[in-house]
């Protein structure tokens, strides 16, 4: 990679790079706004959460992209197939240094994160498990530019380890086989399933790791999705910048890509959210540190641009009947008195009403 | 030890604090933006600046040991000479990383406390976990508070008590009752437009409102409150460092005499697993030149002896270095405390290479609730045990 952006040729590079990051971001959100099935949608954007990997450090776009592909192809497959296919993944690989890892002087960050964030959750291993499971997985390298991932025998562990009580000789296939086998990993999944789609305040029952046993993610998505927490009105959660974003341009169908790029991106990014550059491998923050002032400022920014471009025909109705019609549109189950209050001083104009709406309490936080 | 409670959801979960951060007190944005206005900081007050440093930065490449032989050979890759630091002292055998000539002056005019060795018992290698800890001041999983944010629960309700610089709210400043406001370094932009003269009303609690609505609606009275009062102020222009844009607008609302007592600023990307020289080096020396520019600025105006900045991270980082010439997680690290009033120089003492934990990592000596502790006590004039309940030791270095 020419480091050197200062010669013409390093500039070139630099720009195409930059050009490729934003053009794979715009890619996503277009798809998320399109998507024929958004539950896969969904999904993946929730994956891309728990295997955070952010292009700040990978730079080319290529190896995102294709981590993406796999993660949507096993959105609502089977966690195991997606585990191994991600512990062989080249972003995710670069990401926590698996480059540095070395049979004479192991690199933990793979082995440490893989255990606590992606697969069983903290204090759920030893020191001696992240040592064994980093000795587990040298021997793999990336090709940057393309996220290929080779595996180079001589370069691995071949000599028996113990990991989590389990004492053998391992690879990456053979980690992910181990980490997703054990029971902890269905409860560890499970948790991040309801904490991110039902509640940051409550525990799921029993039931739902028992969903995921088999580790299908579609089971435990169904489980969660039939469960009386699910409609329960106590359980909300606010929308994230791209959750809220998406959602947005999907009602008033608005293709992402349609609007001012740079601003877009930018305004997602001041709120604290980019597609494809979580801040750090524990994924992005949740709840109430969207809610911020700064974040309004730039919600408003992006909402009347969505406006300006959108369609409100669902409001041609009575101007009586445009309040409750902005709600049904917008999937909001009752407006506030303070919002309807609000929004009934707002009806000599479409466009103003849907974006009080959009920016509403009501419609930040998912009831 | 942590308890087995504590997992990364209960940390997201308290970073979110829906439950627990509900607004006592409202008042409309005019209210705050006119007491704001009448009610200046009072000169002499004291006020913190708390930097956070994301990541675990090395505590053994920032205050170096560079004339410990055993340091220089365990990790020789990564190890700093004779010639790449500024030496503290003549006697302590201890130096300044030289990306840090600002700090290093500053401790040269005994305005630096650096506590060494500072972490908690049975330290976690986990970033989450051991940030969770530090923001909470609490060992217990059960902690569902800042320890800034339970300083603010004690303070009467208004948004200007405690001020994060950025668009999401750090857990430290996150109370049972309160929490900080927000500003960011994009500068303070109020909606316009005809839809602008309604959108205030959308700021006010509605009594059907949910924990999390309510704090949808009061960040629309912040952004106002926040806007009328700091936002001719706040403007800054990319300059390249992050923390020097952050701390620049820090040092422009102290010295404006905003009411604020604390202030939250942070930089990420010190977990140098791989190329660590390099990658700290820059980051050390953005932090100390807008540390240094920061202090000059405050100096010139009212509060210029009021002013103690804390730095610190969740973790230093291990002894040996690895192959891939950076370091894995890590144990105790060096606390910086600056400031016109501080009683600078070395409290604790530099953690022996040799006499290492179990994990390889360097022993715990002050622990850094004694830290806060002081800090509670001396800047922020509070009881520290009604902030950190059960913690009675206490570091005073202000």
């Amino acid at each position: 990679m020419p480091e050197d952006g200062s010669s013409p040729a390093g500039k070139a590079f630099w720009n195409a790079i930059y050009a490729g990051q934003t053009a794979t971001v715009s890619w996503w959100l277009d798809r998320m706004y399109a998507a024929d099935y958004p539950l896969t949608e969904r999904m993946t954007w929730f994956w891309h959460g728990h295997w955070a990997t952010a292009v700040s450090k990978i730079f080319y776009p290529l190896p995102m992209y294709k981590q993406n592909v796999t993660l949507r192809k096993n959105a609502l497959g089977n966690f195991h197939d997606m585990t191994r296919a991600m512990v062989v993944d080249g972003a995710f690989n670069y990401w926590l240094d698996n480059e540095e890892n070395y049979v004479t002087s192991p690199n933990e960050n793979m082995a440490r994160e893989l255990m606590e964030l992606m697969t069983l959750g903290v204090n759920e291993f030893s020191q001696n498990d992240v040592r064994g499971a980093a000795h587990a997985l040298t021997g793999y390298s990336t090709n940057l530019a393309t996220g290929a991932v080779g595996f180079d025998a001589s370069q691995h562990y071949d000599k028996p380890v113990a990991i989590l009580g389990r004492r053998g000789k391992f690879n990456a296939d053979s980690l992910a086989d181990l980490l997703v086998s054990r029971e902890q990993n269905a409860r560890y999944i499970t948790d991040r399933l309801w904490f991110r789609f039902v509640s940051g305040t409550t525990k799921p029952p029993a039931s739902l790791a028992g969903a995921f046993s088999g580790r299908d993610i579609n089971s435990a998505v169904r489980a969660l999705v039939y469960s009386p927490a699910w409609s329960s009105p106590a359980n909300s959660l606010v929308k994230s910048p791209v959750e809220w974003f998406i959602g947005a341009c999907r009602a008033l169908r608005v293709r992402p890509s349609s609007l001012n790029q740079g601003n877009t991106q930018w305004s997602l990014n001041q709120m604290g959210q980019i597609p494809f550059n979580p801040p750090n491998v524990g994924g992005w923050p949740y709840g109430e540190a969207w809610l911020s002032g700064v974040a309004f400022q730039y919600r408003f920014d992006l909402a009347q641009s969505i406006v300006t471009a959108g369609d409100l025909s669902p409001l041609s109705v009575p101007k009586s009947h445009m309040v409750q019609a902005c709600a049904d549109w917008l999937g909001v189950p009752a407006w506030s008195p303070r919002t309807a209050s609000t929004l009934n001083s707002a009806t000599s104009s479409a466009s103003e009403l849907v974006t009080a709406a959009l920016l509403s309490p009501e419609y930040v936080v998912s009831a | 030890m942590i308890t087995c409670e504590f997992n990364r959801r209960r940390f997201l979960q308290w970073t979110g604090a829906s439950a627990f951060a509900t607004m006592a007190t409202q008042l409309t944005w005019d209210d705050l933006a006119n007491a704001a206005n009448s009610s200046p900081l009072a000169a002499s007050t004291p006020i913190l600046v708390i930097i956070t440093l994301y990541g675990g930065n090395d505590g053994l490449n920032t205050v170096v040991p560079y004339t410990d032989p055993t340091y220089q050979s365990i990790r020789s890759n990564i190890a700093l000479s004779a010639t790449d630091v500024l030496p503290l002292d003549t006697s302590s055998g201890l130096g300044f990383n030289s990306q840090m000539p600002m700090i290093s002056a500053l401790y040269g005019q005994n305005k630096v406390a650096i506590v060494l060795g500072t972490s908690y018992p049975n330290p976690s290698l986990s970033h989450f976990s051991s940030m969770a800890i530090w923001q909470s001041a609490s060992l217990d999983a059960s902690a569902t508070s800042g320890w800034i944010g339970r300083w603010l629960d004690r303070q009467p309700h208004s948004p200007f008590s405690a001020i994060g610089i950025g668009s999401t709210l750090p857990p430290l400043m996150v109370g049972e009752q309160s929490v900080a406001s927000m500003v960011d370094v994009g500068g303070i932009g109020l909606p316009w437009g005809p839809v602008a003269s309604i959108l205030p009303r959308m700021g006010v609690p509605s009594p059907s409102d949910g924990p999390l609505e309510k704090a949808a609606a009061t960040s629309i009275s912040d952004l106002y409150a926040t806007a009328k009062t700091l936002g001719p102020l706040v403007s800054t222009s990319p300059t390249g460092s992050f923390m020097s844009e952050q701390l620049s607008i820090v040092s422009t609302l102290i010295n404006a005499n905003v009411p604020t007592r604390v202030w939250e600023v942070n930089l990420s990307s010190f977990d140098t697993h791989t190329g660590e020289v390099n990658d700290q080096n820059e980051l050390l020396a953005e932090v100390d030149a807008a540390v240094g520019a920061f202090m000059t600025a405050i100096g010139s105006g009212a509060h210029a002896n009021d002013v103690t900045v804390m730095v610190y991270s969740e973790f230093g980082r291990r002894v040996m270095s690895n192959a891939g010439q950076g370091t894995d997680h890590g144990t105790s690290a060096p606390v910086f405390i600056i400031g016109n009033s501080v009683k600078g120089g070395l409290y604790g003492e530099q953690p022996s290479l040799t006499s290492l934990d179990v994990n390889g990592n360097l022993q715990v000596v002050t622990d850094f609730r004694s830290v806060y502790s002081g800090l509670l006590e001396n800047v922020l004039g509070t009881t520290a045990s009604d902030v950190i309940p059960g913690w009675n030791k206490t570091l005073s270095v202000v």
